[in-house]
């Protein structure tokens, strides 16, 4: 009796433990869904290494910090860490030792990532293949590699991201403000940041310096002044490229990561979010006659067919899957210019976007032009299809190229 | 549907040119001599050391200065006689293919950039232009159609200037603006391109007779319904031999579906992508017509000028253009096969007429390349193969394979039967059944590259068994050697291999090596030490088989009294060495290698071969009585292909060389080695043909004095003797021999035709025979053909190859690296090892890109639209073929008389089922689909 | 569109071609108005490095340059050698002495088809010069290659030979230090 009893109970306990897996399922595919648009990956995985298990160096002015492993592997990883652990780690920054995170760790973002999405990613974590690696030590300068000293910025700074009411927006909106605020910690990014580091909250999203590099402004206003409308920043999101133009820099990590990996309902969302429910009008730049253009920028027109034309195209159409068009593009389109010339000197890198799309890597320009013959080309880029002036000085573009 | 197109290259027989005259034109300038290959080759001197050895290949100097070897570096004014200005023209495309194409519209190149002619369907109509019907219907669609495939041409557009046809290019490019689309329309339909299936149940044992197979009985060739095979004939075991077949076929499927207990049934789907061949040269004709002399001079990249040549007098002949020569110029060229059998030469030639007297260029850019130039076949195959878990015994092995040619048949017949036949790999199989059909698509056209069909099914096939293997618990280089062909066992059509099979030498080699024998321990360490990637090792080996079952070498070789060696032969130049290779061949019989090597040579007049029929379909009562002609040759000639080169070219050569030696260089010795009283030196000796022996480049043997080769080739001229010999050679699966008197010796040669040329001392009357371009052409007598039904056969000659491979998976990106791999090779007597390690470096590239990287959706989004390059498309990089570790192996030769063997081919086929079993030892899951690419890893370890 | 002058220097020799267009592609100048065409065409687009040529600075370093993606325009004032330019010819055009490493890749049966051949030679010989300006470490040897040849594309051979020809060619020329 006793023994059919307990055959009994063990058939009910596997009948259980079955619907708990499926819902352990369910709970961890939510998880790495989350996992996805929190973008974890970008910085907890290393070129070439496992996922998550860390060691992806992060440049920042105060040194360089790493991404922590965070399989669940026990010694080095976060495999001992309860829910409530991993929840303070996420939104507050705190190891499970007591130890402040880095501000790398955007948790001043991820404070208000909600207690089931954050217990799913950490269900999610604890699934995964645990590796047996710590990750590179983080080395900073004084005063930031005590991590003491991040107590006080985290009272002064630590939760500072406050979304809107959400009052009168629509649903779509209300979902990608979390996509895009929280989840995504966009504005880690495209908001400018202060001396000791600090997101200036009151130019949220206004766009910040990151390596010399522009993380431009995601404002609706600004957004439709580059041209960008709804479908093409969702499409831009989804594949990397869009009418726009192509990720690169910082930006084609994300997609690679983050992105082309979200729901289109959740990609569409975050284009609801930041152009709003009311969108502005994209605007179009008119064509300039040639004759029209300033002396630089008519120069200039000879330095893009030298080194330019041959992807970009004569008129600046592009080419198809090889490389993206001039005309209607986005980066033109920035006033300052220094991405447009910091990706002329640097080149980009070969990209693996969604499906076939590769790009092949674009050579970088410094020491094949002077200043004077990048300043031109610059200048009739700007004209021809950013709507911009095209009176950038050499001693300007000599201060971008240095910043 | 016919099995007609069956026929790889049926369509290329077809009698003399009529009243055209095929030339060669004159020698002289820069580019006639570069194409000519004189000055693309250098003096043997410069090439060779004194040891006999090549120091580089002949055609190198020219090569690595960027000289215009190839026919893609010619312009017009590179060509003598021709005219300075060079037009150029390209091929306007629709790429929709599911519209009814309406015309075109050029508006868009405004009036400046206006073609200076347009070339329609209703040109080609009006003119009379007789297209070639093997790549027929429609080269160019007519208004009203629908595309037969993604970039259908419909127009060929010509300018008489580069910097307008740029400009005009530049404007097309990448849209299809020009087109005007119609209607929505159903895809075209046609059927199947070729549909097989092989049927064997071997005997009590692999040595008795067949119950049924392919050579003994029939392969089988269903009925097409509704654009499918059907079988509509009833099974029966003493009926026609079709019903025959399909009962022995019943008979396997019912042991398929009730195996015996001890019987492991494996059943699993395979599928290959459609790979674009990228020869780096892209297809590419210049063409100036000369209306009045009436000639067509042609620049061409082809793999097969005498095709070309026969096929462009056929189709111009009878148009308005009153084409009375044609002067052919194929360049050097390389195509992996895709340059055999092309219709684009044919638009090159067409272009040119049109030219109003301009040399016209018709070259693809790359685009263009992927958008039309011939890949490898994709294909989806089923496998089934039981096998006896208590002696590890493989029972029966069924196929259904399923081809896709694309838009226009081309060897899609034959690549699929070839890819079904060598399904078998290296292994015997007691019963068989192996069914394979080529379909039509929209896809862009599918040909002969590099492979033909048994890269697709050969690596399928080492992956089954390796998995196979897994499942039953046992090491996978032991199964394979408990299943390996032996010397004399059958193929899956029940042909027995030629010669002795040297497998189980190769899977003891592999089954040491250190890689394998400890593979689980280095599996684990690496494992430990790396944790950012899965570490495995794979291994796979293959034979391929080679030749087409209707061979054609011809060759002719000369020597003059100054001793230099000339060299012609059929065979083009296609990067691997052939003319270096053949050079050399000639040194077996002559002491030393050839002076002038001239390769493509498709003029052979002093032969005035003839043929008739289709030498795959000929019955053996044709094939009598048409060998009542001595000048009926089962074939005209071969085109060119690397792995041919090695085994059915050097027939040729060697032959010319032997007959040369036997009744030029050996008489004259015995008469130098006689002179004096009572036979002087020789006198005292026994002087034997069989002993003679070339040392240091004289001739010598049983204690004779030394002959130089000069002074032989002086001394046979002087006596009259033979000189020179031109030759023929057929082989289905066998050589065709016959008897020849030369001056006055019957020799028994394994030659279908053979001409002869006497030295300058011979009497005129003697002389007076070379009445046939130069030549004395001998009436062949008792000429013994191989039987018709050797046609059954398939397949009879192979190379094997074996390649064990490491690898390490990433965990991150799912990418596959190559870390390291080694091969073993058997390819008989190696001609050049320099050259053969070159071409399995490069086969094993060609295999890892197969394998890991090269992939292109099939139809929309293809590269039929036009816009693929190799951004998209992945090429193997130096980073990806462990370019400095990687190491090899050539056995060496049973024993100097083995021939020389094709590997070409073959060397690219184990690498790739070598790392897919790699993979699953790293990531232990099966990915079955080609390429490996991250997305199907993590699809693996996900699902 | 504009045509206008162009003035360079081509494997030593000044030339002056009065009317090139303005997005005319430095490998089409090559071609069509020099009737050069070593420089091969292999994909078109800055991927497979078939149309390499050197362009030798003002500063003695040289460096390989894209000539199907890059305007002949470009190459206004500079000095360009193809693979053209490397070998010593007889007056009837034939080789009497091949660079360095023209002649061993010939040795060493580096090319099959050769049509990539002359990127090449380019890259090896870019790799080869500056390193004479500044020897590679023997450490750095393998990767300083794979640097300089990485990019070309070889569909025949599968690199090995080139490979290790300029590796040989680099440790016979003296250009490796120890370290």
């Amino acid at each position: 009796m006793t023994r059919v009893f307990s055959n009994l109970a063990l058939a009910i306990g596997a009948v259980f433990a079955f619907a708990a897996q499926a819902a352990d399922q369910q709970v961890i595919k939510r998880g790495e869904y989350l996992a996805r648009a929190a973008d974890c990956m970008a910085c907890h995985t290393a070129e070439g290494g496992a996922p998550y298990a860390g060691g992806l160096p992060i440049h920042s002015p105060f040194g360089t910090i790493y991404g922590t492993n965070i399989t669940p592997d026990k010694q080095h990883g976060i495999g001992n860490y309860s829910d409530d652990e991993f929840f303070a780690a996420l939104t507050e920054g705190k190891r499970k030792d007591g130890a402040n995170l880095y501000p790398a760790m955007p948790y001043t973002s991820y404070h208000l990532i909600k207690r089931e999405d954050a217990d799913a990613i950490h269900a999610y974590l604890q699934s995964i293949a645990p590796i047996n690696r710590a990750a590179p030590t983080t080395d900073l300068s004084f005063p930031f590699n005590v991590r003491t000293g991040l107590m006080g910025w985290n009272l002064l700074y630590g939760k500072s991201v406050q979304v809107q009411p959400a009052a009168g927006n629509s649903e779509a909106w209300q979902r990608g403000q979390y996509m895009v605020e929280v989840l995504g910690h966009c504005g880690e990014c495209h908001t400018p940041r202060n001396l000791i580091g600090a997101l200036e909250q009151d130019k949220r999203l206004s766009g910040g310096v990151l390596n010399g590099y522009l993380a431009p402004s995601l404002l609706a206003k600004d957004l439709a002044e580059r041209g960008w409308t709804q479908p093409d920043l969702a499409t831009f999101l989804k594949h990397g490229m869009s009418a726009q133009g192509s990720m690169f820099n910082e930006m084609y990590p994300v997609v690679h990561h983050s992105t082309q990996h979200l729901e289109d309902g959740d990609l569409s969302a975050m284009a609801t979010y930041l152009l709003g429910d009311q969108p502005p009008a994209a605007r179009v730049v008119q064509a300039v006659a040639h004759e029209t253009m300033t002396a630089s920028s008519q120069r200039g027109r000879q330095q893009y067919l030298n080194v330019c034309a041959g992807c970009h195209g004569a008129d600046g159409e592009g080419k198809p899957h090889i490389a993206v068009a001039m005309k209607g593009n986005t980066i033109l389109r920035q006033a300052d210019s220094r991405n447009l010339v910091k990706v002329v000197l640097d080149g980009i890198r070969e990209q693996q976007f969604t499906g076939f799309e590769r790009m092949q890597p674009m050579p970088g320009f410094a020491g094949k032009l002077d200043d004077q013959q990048l300043t031109d080309m610059v200048n009739y880029l700007r004209e021809a299809w950013g709507g911009l002036p095209g009176d950038l000085s050499t001693e300007q573009l000599a201060q971008l190229k240095v910043d | 549907m016919s099995n007609r197109d069956f026929s790889r290259r049926s369509f290329l027989q077809g009698g003399l040119v009529a009243g055209v005259g095929v030339t060669l034109a004159p020698l002289g300038s820069q580019a006639f001599a570069a194409l000519m290959e004189s000055r693309v080759t250098t003096s043997a001197q410069k090439w060779m050391n004194n040891d006999g050895k090549a120091r580089f290949r002949n055609d190198a100097l020219s090569k690595v200065c960027g000289s215009k070897v190839f026919a893609r570096d010619i312009r017009a004014k590179d060509m003598p006689g021709w005219p300075q200005q060079q037009g150029h023209a390209m091929l306007l495309k629709a790429t929709k293919a599911d519209r009814i194409y309406a015309g075109f519209d050029l508006a868009l190149l405004g009036d400046s950039l206006q073609p200076d002619r347009i070339v329609t369907a209703e040109d080609l109509k009006k003119d009379g232009i007789a297209w070639p019907e093997a790549h027929s219907p429609d080269p160019l669609l007519p208004p009203g159609q629908v595309p037969m495939f993604i970039g259908h041409p419909v127009a060929i557009l010509i300018w008489h200037d580069f910097e307008r046809y740029r400009k005009a290019k530049l404007k097309l490019q990448f849209n299809d603006q020009a087109i005007r689309y119609g209607a929505q329309a159903p895809l075209y339909q046609r059927d199947p391109y070729g549909s097989f299936r092989f049927v064997r149940v071997g005997g009590a044992t692999p040595f008795d007779e067949d119950a049924f197979s392919s050579l003994k009985n029939t392969m089988l060739f269903p009925t097409i319904l509704a654009r499918k095979p059907v079988w509509t004939a009833e099974p029966k075991q003493h009926g026609t031999l079709t019903e025959q077949g399909l009962f022995y076929a019943g008979r396997i499927n019912e042991q398929l579906s009730q195996p015996p207990e001890n019987w492991l049934l494996f059943d699993e789907r395979y599928k290959t992508p459609s790979i674009e061949p990228a020869a780096l040269e892209p297809d590419n004709g210049n063409g100036w017509f000369d209306a009045a002399s009436g000639t067509l001079h042609f620049v061409v990249a082809t793999q097969c000028p005498f095709e070309v040549a026969h096929e462009c007098v056929h189709m111009i002949k009878p148009s308005r253009f009153g084409l009375k020569h044609l002067n052919m110029h194929p360049g050097y060229t390389v195509g992996y096969g895709s340059k055999d059998n092309n219709i684009f030469v044919f638009y090159a030639a067409v272009a040119a007429l049109y030219g109003a007297g301009v040399p016209i260029r018709l070259a693809n850019d790359r685009y263009e390349q992927f958008q039309s130039g011939i890949k490898r076949h994709p294909f989806d195959i089923r496998y089934q193969l039981a096998v006896d878990k208590n002696d590890l015994s493989f029972q029966i092995f069924r196929a259904e394979m399923t081809v896709d040619g694309g838009g226009r048949i081309n060897y899609s017949p034959s690549v699929a039967a070839v890819g079904a036949t060598a399904a078998q790999s290296i292994y015997y199989m007691p019963q068989n059944d192996l069914s394979v059909t080529a379909y039509h698509s929209r896809g862009v056209e599918a040909g002969s590259m590099r492979g033909y069909g048994t890269l697709q099914s050969m690596a399928a096939t080492e992956m089954m068994v390796d998995e196979i293997a897994d499942r039953l618990g046992v090491d996978a280089i032991e199964l394979r050697r408990k299943n390996a062909l032996k010397s004399g066992m059958k193929n899956t059509q029940g042909a027995v291999p030629a010669g002795a099979l040297r497998l189980h030498e190769i899977l003891d080699k592999a089954g040491e090596h250190e890689w394998w024998k400890t593979r689980h321990a280095r599996k684990q360490a690496m494992d430990a030490k790396d944790p950012d990637n899965w570490y495995g090792v794979g291994f796979a080996i293959t034979q391929k088989d080679f030749g087409t079952g209707a061979e054609a070498p011809m060759a002719a070789v000369e020597f003059a009294a100054d001793g230099q060696i000339t060299l012609r032969h059929i065979g083009t130049e296609l990067g691997t060495g052939m003319s270096t290779s053949q050079a050399l061949v000639v040194s077996d019989f002559l002491g030393r290698v050839a002076d002038h090597v001239q390769t493509a040579q498709t003029e052979w007049p002093e032969l005035q071969l003839s043929t008739s029929a289709n030498p795959y379909l000929i019955s053996q009562a044709e094939q009598d009585a048409a060998l009542r002609d001595p000048r009926w040759v089962g074939k005209l000639a071969s085109p060119s292909s690397a792995t041919n080169s090695a085994f059915y070219f050097s027939h040729a050569t060697r032959e010319a060389a032997r007959v040369l030696f036997n009744h030029g260089l050996w008489p004259a010795a015995l008469a130098l080695w006689r002179q004096g009283p009572f036979g002087g030196q020789a006198n005292p000796l026994v002087v034997r043909r069989e002993n003679a022996v070339w040392v240091n480049g004289a001739l010598t043997g049983n204690g004779l004095a030394p002959i130089p080769f000069a002074e032989l080739a002086r001394k046979a001229h002087e006596m009259g003797l033979v000189t020179g010999a031109s030759v023929h050679g057929f082989n289905r699966w066998s050589w065709a021999e016959a008897d020849f008197v030369i001056d006055g010796v019957r020799d028994r040669l394994p030659l279908d035709a053979l001409a002869v040329k006497y030295g300058d001392g011979a009497p005129n009357a003697k002389k007076a025979q070379m009445n046939s371009n130069g030549f004395h052409l001998l009436d062949r007598q008792n000429a013994l053909y191989p039987a018709t039904q050797l046609n059954n056969a398939m397949v009879t000659y192979y190379s094997p190859v074996a390649t064990i491979v490491e690898i390490k998976v990433n965990k991150g990106s799912g990418e596959v690296h190559v870390l390291n791999h080694h091969s073993w090779v058997e390819c008989g007597r190696v001609l050049v090892p320099e050259l053969v390690k070159g071409q399995l470096e490069g086969g094993i590239a060609m295999g890892i890109g197969h394998a890991l990287l090269e992939e292109m959706p099939l139809y929309e989004g293809g590269p039929g639209v036009g816009d693929w390059n190799f951004n998209r498309y992945r090429l193997p990089m130096a980073r990806h073929v462990a370019v400095w570790q990687q190491t090899s192996e050539i056995l060496p030769p049973l024993s100097p008389t083995d021939p020389s063997k094709g590997i070409a081919e073959v060397v690219m086929i184990p690498v790739v089922g070598a790392i897919g079993n790699a993979v699953a030892h790293a990531i232990g899951k099966r990915v079955r689909d080609l390429p490996i690419t991250p997305a199907r890893i993590k699809e693996a370890l996900n699902g | 569109m504009a045509d206008r002058k162009l003035q360079l220097t081509l494997n030593g020799q000044p030339v002056v071609t009065e009317v090139v267009p303005d997005d005319l592609a430095m490998l089409d100048y090559l071609h069509e108005y020099q009737n050069l065409t070593g420089s091969r065409l292999g994909c078109g687009q800055g991927i497979c490095h078939a149309c390499v040529v050197i362009v030798d600075n003002p500063d003695g370093t040289c460096e390989e340059v894209r000539t199907c993606i890059t305007g002949a325009h470009y190459f206004e004032g500079k000095k360009v050698r193809t693979i053209e330019g490397h070998a010593q010819l007889d007056d009837a055009g034939n080789p009497v002495a091949l660079s360095p490493i023209q002649q061993k890749f010939v040795e060493r049966f580096a090319f099959q088809c050769s049509y990539c051949a002359p990127g090449f030679v380019n890259a090896a010989t870019v790799l080869v010069e500056n390193a004479q300006r500044k020897p590679l470490k023997k450490s750095e040897l393998e990767g300083a290659i794979e640097a300089s040849l990485g990019h070309h594309v070889c569909r025949c051979t599968g690199y090995v030979r080139y490979y290790e020809a300029t590796r040989d060619v680099l440790g016979d020329l003296g250009l490796v230090k120890e370290g």
